[in-house]
């Protein structure tokens, strides 16, 4: 009895955080197809230890953990990374032109900052992935890159300021952010 | 871009927690002071709460390739591939001594003979499988009927078997053919080897049996040696073999180097696939190979198994001495 409703209690997970893993890493492999494979392989990976997560675990960054490190192993695989590169810079070349104005603005807009984030080296990349895109705590992030808060922390400003002078010129000035 | 002054770079973590709305009081107050004496930092401060609402419209933005419905029906049908494959096991004292008991969500997948003390065999581990969980109230039910049936209480153990654990197609024929012999009857490795029209391959049937992972409920003790003669049982506990046999109203008695050996004048006898079955000394059956035969205990036994007694030697009227 305590075994099915621990299978019930792993439906509510893979239903409330699989789309968001899946995303996550959409965003750090940039291919729906690396996405798919390794979102599902997070979640299988997570169902054979699910038993033994102490009640009152943060699942979600949890799940970002196991995410993260499937995603660093897959980079690690030889020749991978250069292909993703490749495969980002095809993807996200525009090419709807019957979008409305403001989507294509707005597809440009992301696809001019998510070609800079593909750029940024490893450990920067993910820590800035799961700050901006996926608002994770600090200590969360140390977690999954196995470093602590305060580097967590160093990866995502390194990132920032790569990225804020990457697009020097193409930031929206004038349209203030509601922070 | 100009070399920025050290208070410039000193300010600048501060900075972009202010721009990311995350600076504490004493942050934003130290930002605040430095940026109203420095036109560049306050530039910066612009570009950085610029670049963070970017990063807010992008992260709420739909994205083309976001669709999960393929990833996330992929992953239902390998969780539950998983789940029915997933093993819960106890572990439990028995008569026959140390015995593990594993059951998958398609029903039971392992009976195993344990050694008395120590961790699991390598070969037990292996098909536990790396997910296998100790369950043991989910195993409890079949522990006391597996416990009722080795005190005799019990004649049938009739679970929902899973038999994905089989070695090989010719394993599961082997094992298949060994479930179909009736409680209380035995006949040959050479027997099951005919049954399964593989009449040469007495060795690998005897291999097949002897990683049945199903102990007692495919009934492999119910499997001898042609000459009578127990043979083997897991590893060398045919002790096991004839304390089951003996269960099942099997009589043995001792043979050579520990073995035992079952009496055939003591048998009633069938020839197998036939509908009746005999005394031992009916016509030329003692002469004949045990290879075509089938042995009961008990004329109980052969009752139970669908044999009516034979009109010649009528076992019914002159059964032999108990």
């Amino acid at each position: 009895m305590a075994k099915v409703m621990a299978e019930d209690a792993f439906e509510a997970v893979v239903g409330a955080h699989h789309a968001e893993i899946r995303r996550y890493l959409l965003r750090i492999t940039a291919r729906a197809s690396d996405a798919d494979d390794l979102s599902q392989e997070t979640f299988l990976r997570a169902f054979r230890a699910y038993r033994a997560l102490p009640p009152g675990s943060n699942v979600r960054a949890w799940l970002f953990t196991i995410a993260t490190n499937l995603g660093r192993n897959h980079f690690r695989a030889q020749g991978r990374r250069r292909r993703a590169y490749a495969a980002a810079a095809q993807e996200m070349r525009p090419d709807a032109p019957d979008r409305a104005d403001g989507q294509v603005l707005a597809e440009e807009t992301r696809e001019r900052l998510e070609r800079v984030i593909t750029g940024l080296p490893g450990k920067q990349r993910l820590a800035f992935i799961m700050r901006k895109m996926h608002e994770l705590e600090y200590s969360e992030i140390g977690a999954s890159l196995s470093c602590s808060e305060e580097s967590a922390r160093a990866h995502v400003f390194q990132a920032l300021r790569k990225v804020r002078r990457s697009l020097d010129g193409h930031l929206p000035i004038g349209m203030e952010s509601r922070a | 871009m100009s070399p920025q002054p050290s208070s410039c770079r000193a300010i600048e973590p501060d900075l972009l927690s202010v721009a990311a709305g995350e600076a504490g009081p004493a942050a934003a107050g130290r930002v605040e002071v430095h940026v109203a004496g420095c036109r560049e930092c306050r530039e910066e401060l612009v570009h950085y709460r610029a670049l963070e609402g970017m990063m807010a419209t992008v992260r709420r933005a739909p994205r083309p390739d976001d669709d999960a419905t393929l990833a996330r029906a992929q992953l239902a049908s390998r969780l539950a591939d998983l789940r029915s494959r997933m093993v819960g096991f106890g572990i439990f004292p028995s008569p026959l001594g140390r015995i593990l008991i594993g059951r998958s969500e398609q029903g039971v997948a392992l009976v195993e003979y344990l050694p008395a003390t120590g961790s699991l065999p390598a070969h037990v581990r292996r098909l536990l499988g790396e997910d296998a969980v100790e369950d043991r109230a989910g195993t409890e039910g079949l522990r006391a009927d597996l416990v009722e049936y080795l005190e005799g209480r019990r004649v049938r153990l009739d679970w929902p078997l899973d038999l994905r654990r089989m070695r090989s197609d010719f394993q599961r024929r082997v094992l298949e053919a060994t479930a179909a012999l009736p409680y209380g009857a035995v006949t040959s490795y050479a027997g099951i080897a005919a049954r399964i029209g593989a009449p040469s391959a007495v060795r690998p049937v005897a291999q097949a049996l002897r990683w049945n992972p199903l102990a007692i409920v495919i009934p492999c003790h119910r499997v001898i040696g042609n000459s009578g003669a127990l043979t083997g049982y897991a590893g060398r506990r045919v002790e096991l073999k004839q304390r089951l046999l003996a269960v099942e109203g099997v009589k043995t008695v001792a043979a050579a180097r520990h073995d035992f050996k079952v009496n055939r004048e003591a048998m009633y006898t069938t020839v197998t696939g036939e509908q009746e079955y005999c005394v031992p000394t009916c016509g030329d059956l003692l002469s004949q190979s045990l290879s075509t035969l089938t042995l009961f205990g008990t004329r109980e036994g052969a009752e139970a198994a669908g044999l009516a007694p034979c009109g010649s030697c009528r076992p019914d009227l002159h059964p032999l001495p108990a």
